[in-house]
């Protein structure tokens, strides 16, 4: 042990002092002084997989949540600087959403507990070494034979497996446990088809997709997987799109990319999804056999009764119905934390009969894989019980954060202080943390060896891709140290360490240590899981509906309320600066919570947007400002989830409010009703400036969000002649004069190209085309172009004063939503749109902002004097002023090591703006030279276009008439927004499709 | 104002060089080296200081001239990196230890240096080289195109011919970028802002 310390604290010394070599951490603008002295460092002895100025890119696997995306870990001497999806991951395929983007927030988090700490008799944390950590948790256990309790974070895999091992060992009690468990998916497949499992849902195959109220873009089983498979359906492509409809009170960015939205009185979903049922069963031959079983159970149903139930009309219902059956395979999808109210089981379960009678079950869904979402709501209850009962002496929490995830009226904090020694593996000080007696922190993720198991058939990889930050160690050796320490009935835990442990484990998949290097640089194994066939159990005729019961006052006063799965997740990604700038998809918000409520309602309340309300439910009351959003039943007010945290960083501590204070605890069967109770609004007429990126939220027929009716695609209309169709008029007509002059004007353009560096031959024109029939408004674009081109985070105040720096934003105007006309979102990825002719270059006294003989709209940092002229003549509002000296400000220590050294980190007083990567640009560039071979198309791919889980954006050559942007580019629904100002963008966007019905 | 101040920078290094040069022996300024160490570079070690010659002060005196212009080491032995990377590597103590374990040193002075080197790999702490050749952080120089252009042996067009510098010095302002469109200008290659700023 002693031994390998030393080694660990060299190295991580010459880690932190090799940045050194390159100033790679704080290359900054300003800095023309020459007066300072500069050291070189060198290694003691080289790493052979390092070479200064290449990055490293390692094969790993996300842990940010459940779905085990694979991971490119690109690393820069010896730091990670960058995540991107392994292309060759079953799961995500190379795509990487916002919070797999952001783990590298987690990793340089300045609110890590840096070090084994110990509670002192004063109730202090005091810092001891690891040695005396294992030495005290041995000595607790030895006379804790019997009262162990462990709990843990979901995350099947060797660790799982260990952890469980030596739980039993010492007849301990272990539960595996996540906030957003699915136990609703998971009761219905047993009631309905006897397996109780999570399946897979193939959203790429599906036709038709009606969604019950699951957010399957954002937290819903496998997010990225899914959004991957709805963009490859609802993208409209070959003259086909699939469908989605959404049946939900409220829509979540999910609902915002639906075609139909219907608004059902909370909680009678399952009404609507049993009539469908029996619309099927009634007018469609060919079910399958042990479907007609279930007639007379379903008969009662008629759309008519739904409609009672729900509100929802009989002949939408039916239509639905009707459509969903003739598009074959279709898939319907309900659970989850978007609308798990205590009818959630029952819901599922009639969408479980829904797809079966669809025939969907085994095509679109996929019984087999059992997708692993630790133990459920209801066994950490249970286990939080026995503690309190005094049935443990020692509790040891594991990458689960019950203080905070559980609602207060489960009373843990009070329940866990009960256990004598309580122990925390936690990376970070979080709420659970803060109440136990020792912390033995975590190596990160992308800091140690591991492996995840998020489904039958993946068996996928972790690898530490650099030295540990802090003096950190892995709970698997903690796990094993402490083992040979207390000996016992622990002494067969005998592994030399949790590598060797996991190494061994492995050797039985691969075949000698070739194998296991193969695997390490695919990421794992990977397989197929044969797809089970189910058969109707017994339960699936007990199907039926009963309106849930929901807390709180019933009346006129009472609203529902609906915790909503944001950008915050279940509060696991709060102290992430990145996350919390990031503009919530739906609402546009950044840096605080808020409650959503309808228009109407305000108006009937007389509150404003930004207006402070006390929600009140039996359980307990909060405060937060009034959102005013139009996508929600007026009834309902929605909340984010993950916020209001009392520990956890300097970031998230005292920020927001959390929804789960005003929850009842008791489970509703396995899982907690989250939108369970009704709440009573109390105004304050105290205010809030609601720190929102957004600015008008109509298109008011500027153009910017082009969309198109299906029959209009198919026929292959451009949008323009879209719009006509339609009855709008252009939107802005050049007069023949104008029309005369810009083609002079693009002549005498044209003309100047042929001169200077200009002139030179081969050279390429990046450009780019964007489709929004695929693009989601997910924003995991958004994350890669904040990691890649070092991004400050400038906080609310300056969100306030429009400082906000997104060199790529998404903006969502809304249509419709009004004399009844249905509400309908429009996403709009706006990035500097890198025009031919564009109007900032002319306007730079400086020569700062200037068009490159290959077609970007170049800035020049050190020219820039900051007059800001070109920003004010940017029609798309893309060039961002650096206003503060963010370089300093916006990256506190450790999260410098995240800064990429490719991409100059700007100083004060400096305009920046989307520069379509061109680090990347110059990088393939310098390769292709040195290989002596042209750039191929797909050698340089844009931070955005990389991790856009949609697949909604391809960037190459425009010059090269067989590359993919210049085929996408020639789209009929191609078209530039603001085309009218003859600024010539590169980017081109794909208008988006309408799937409305017939009817 | 910004203006200014870096005016008032560069006025204060100025000033502090010229008082270095004056400060310096003219006869500590380089000459050739010659085939063995000669006696006037003997004379400044007798001295027991490097820093009467031109450059900075290294904490090893290690010897360019002994180890490129007598032994003929090509320049990527140690600078590993630099025909496939930007950065050109700076050599790892593993390096220099893979001959000094063996090699002693020949005479008392180099003994001396020699020493300072086992004792740092010994002790595990890296010498801290002074660095002399930067350019600004919002360029980006890639070595290797401009090795893999002009040949293994160009390093001297910007870092001087290190085989005649007992101690590395600064021949060429490589953080002024009229050197470097000079030679950009003269051979007609690439000269978008874009290529090295960004």
């Amino acid at each position: 042990m002693s031994h390998e310390s030393t080694t660990d604290a060299i190295n991580r010394r010459g880690f932190l002092k090799v940045l050194g070599v390159t100033g790679a951490g704080a290359a900054v603008v300003s800095g023309c002084s020459t007066s300072k002295v500069e050291k070189l460092i060198p290694y003691l002895v080289q790493s052979e997989d390092q070479v200064p100025g290449i990055p490293t890119w390692y094969a790993s696997t996300c842990t940010e949540c459940a779905a085990g995306c694979g991971l490119h870990v690109k690393t820069r001497e010896g730091r990670a600087i960058k995540l991107e999806g392994n292309p060759h991951h079953p799961v995500n395929a190379g795509r990487l959403c916002s919070h797999g983007q952001s783990a590298l927030q987690g990793l340089y988090n300045p609110g890590r507990v840096k070090g084994p700490m110990a509670r002192q008799a004063d109730g202090s944390l005091k810092e001891i070494t690891w040695d005396e950590a294992i030495a005290l948790l041995a000595g607790k256990l030895q006379g804790a034979a019997g009262k162990v309790a462990v709990i843990s974070g979901a995350g099947r895999g060797t660790f799982s497996d260990l952890l469980a091992a030596w739980t039993a060992a010492q007849g301990g009690q272990l539960v595996r446990y996540q906030p957003f468990a699915f136990e609703a998916i998971r009761a219905a497949s047993q009631q309905v088809f006897g397996l109780s499992e999570v399946p897979a849902y193939d959203f790429a195959a599906a036709k038709y997709i009606v969604s019950f109220g699951a957010d399957f873009l954002e937290s819903w089983v496998s997010p990225v997987e899914h959004q991957r498979g709805f963009a490859e359906s609802h993208g409209f492509s070959n003259g086909e799109m699939a469908k989605h409809v959404w049946f939900a009170p409220r829509m979540s960015l999910t609902g915002l990319n639906a075609d139909e939205w219907h608004a059902p009185r909370p909680g009678s979903e399952a009404a609507i999804a049993l009539a469908m049922a029996n619309v099927l069963l009634a007018e469609r031959s060919g079910n399958p056999a042990d479907a007609n079983g279930l007639r007379g159970a379903l008969a009662a149903w008629t759309p008519e009764k739904a409609q009672e139930a729900t509100g929802v009309g009989a002949e939408i219902i039916r239509r639905v119905a009707r459509e969903f059956a003739s598009a074959q395979p279709s898939l319907a999808v309900a659970g989850g934390v978007g609308n798990q109210h205590r009818g959630a089981a029952e819901l599922c379960a009639a969408v479980n009969l829904l797809n079966y009678i669809a025939g969907n079950v085994g095509r679109t869904v996929k019984y087999g894989a059992d997708l692993d979402t630790g133990d459920g709501y209801a066994a950490l209850l249970a286990l939080v019980e026995a503690i309190d009962k005094g049935g443990a002496q020692v509790v040891i929490v594991h990458d689960a954060n019950p203080a905070y995830s559980l609602p207060k009226a489960a009373g843990f904090e009070a329940k866990f202080k009960k256990a004598p020694f309580k122990v925390s593996t936690s990376l970070y000080l979080d709420e659970t943390a803060a109440l136990c007696d020792l912390l033995l922190p975590d190596h990160h993720a992308l800091e140690r060896w591991d492996d995840l198991r998020p489904r039958k058939g993946v068996n996928s990889l972790l690898q530490p891709v650099m030295e540990p930050v802090f003096k950190t160690m892995a709970t698997g050796d903690v796990l094993l140290k402490v083992s040979q320490k207390a000996g016992g009935s622990l002494a067969p835990f005998n592994a030399t360490s949790w590598e060797a442990h996991l190494k061994a484990q492995w050797a039985k998949n691969v075949a000698g240590e070739a194998g296991w290097r193969d695997a390490l640089a695919k990421g794992g194994l990977y397989g197929e899981a044969p797809v089970t066939p189910v058969k109707l159990a017994a339960g699936a005729g007990q199907v039926s509906y009963t309106a849930p019961a929901f807390d709180g006052e019933a009346g006129d006063a009472g609203f529902w309320l609906a915790p909503a799965a944001s950008v915050m997740g279940d509060g696991r990604f709060t102290n992430r600066p990145l996350l919390l700038e990031l503009s919530d998809p739906v609402t546009k918000i950044t840096w605080h919570s808020w409650v959503e409520m309808h228009p109407e309602t305000a108006q009937r309340l007389d509150v404003r947007e930004g207006e402070i309300v006390v929600l009140t439910s039996p359980a307990g009351s909060i405060e937060a400002p009034v959102y005013i959003y139009p996508g929600i039943h007026p009834d309902v007010l929605g909340v984010p989830l993950g916020w209001g945290h009392t520990s956890y960083g300097e970031f998230a501590t005292g920020r927001g409010a959390n929804p789960l204070d005003l929850l009842d605890a008791k489970p509703a069967g396995s899982f907690l009703a989250y939108f369970g109770t009704r709440v009573t609004v109390g105004k304050t007429r105290k205010f809030h400036k609601v720190g929102k990126t957004e600015g008008n939220t109509r298109q008011l027929g500027r153009g910017i969000a082009d969309a198109m009716t299906l029959d209009q695609a198919k026929k292959g209309l451009t949008p323009a002649l879209a719009a006509k169709e339609e009855g709008h008029e252009e939107h802005e007509v050049n007069t023949e004069r104008e029309v005369e002059a810009i083609k002079g004007f693009r002549e005498s353009q044209l003309e100047k190209r042929k001169h200077g560096a200009y002139a030179a031959a081969d050279l390429p024109m990046w450009g780019m085309t964007i489709d929004l029939s695929r693009c989601t408004g997910c924003s995991a674009c958004v994350t890669a172009c904040y990691v890649e081109n070092n991004i400050p985070q400038v906080g609310y105040d300056d969100i306030l004063r429009g400082r906000e720096m997104t060199w790529m934003r998404i903006e969502r105007y809304w249509e419709g939503g009004e004399h009844g006309e249905p509400l309908e979102a429009r996403f709009v990825p706006m990035l500097c749109q890198h025009c031919d002719n564009a109007p900032c270059e002319p306007v730079c006294p400086v020569y700062a902002a200037y068009h490159t003989p290959d077609g970007l709209n170049g800035q020049v940092y050190n020219r820039c004097v900051g007059t800001r002229y070109c920003a004010n003549n940017c029609p798309y509002k893309v060039r961002y002023f650096n206003w503060y000296a963010y370089n300093k400000k916006a990256f506190p220590e450790p999260l410098n090591l995240a800064l990429n050294p490719d991409v100059t980190v700007r100083a004060r007083g400096v305009m920046e703006k989307c520069t379509f990567c061109v680090q990347r640009i110059r990088g393939a560039q310098h390769q292709a030279r040195l290989e002596d071979r042209k750039l191929a198309d797909g050698d340089v791919v844009t931070a955005c276009a990389q991790a856009c889980p949609s697949n909604a954006i391809v960037f190459g050559d425009t010059q090269d008439p067989a590359s993919r942007v210049s085929q996408v580019r020639e789209d009929h629904r191609g078209y530039h927004i603001l085309e009218d100002l003859n600024v010539r963008p590169a980017v081109t966007y794909l208008a988006k499709v309408l799937h409305h019905s017939e009817a | 104002m910004r203006k200014l101040a870096l005016l008032g920078v560069g006025t204060l290094a100025l000033a502090l060089g010229a008082i270095a040069v004056i400060k310096r022996p003219a006869g500590a300024v380089q000459t050739p080296a010659p085939a063995k160490p000669d006696s006037l570079v003997a004379w400044v070690l007798s001295k027991g200081d490097s820093a009467n010659l031109k450059g900075p002060r290294q904490p090893v005196f290690f010897r360019h001239d002994i180890h490129v212009g007598v032994y003929k080491t090509p320049c990527q032995y140690c600078h590993y990196s630099v025909a496939e990377s930007s950065e050109p590597g700076i050599p790892s103590m593993a390096t220099c230890m893979g001959c000094h374990l063996v090699i002693g040193g020949s005479d008392s002075s180099h003994k001396v240096e020699i020493k300072k080197l086992r004792d740092s790999w010994n002790n595990k702490q890296p010498i801290e080289w002074v660095r002399i050749h930067s350019v600004a952080r919002h360029v980006h120089f890639p070595h290797m195109r401009h090795i893999k252009v002009l040949g293994p042996n160009a390093c001297q067009t910007c870092h001087g011919d290190v085989a005649r510098m007992p101690q590395v010095f600064k021949v060429q302002n490589v953080n002024n970028m009229g050197f470097c469109i000079t030679c950009h200008l003269q051979r007609k290659v690439n000269r978008d802002c874009t290529a090295c700023h960004y």
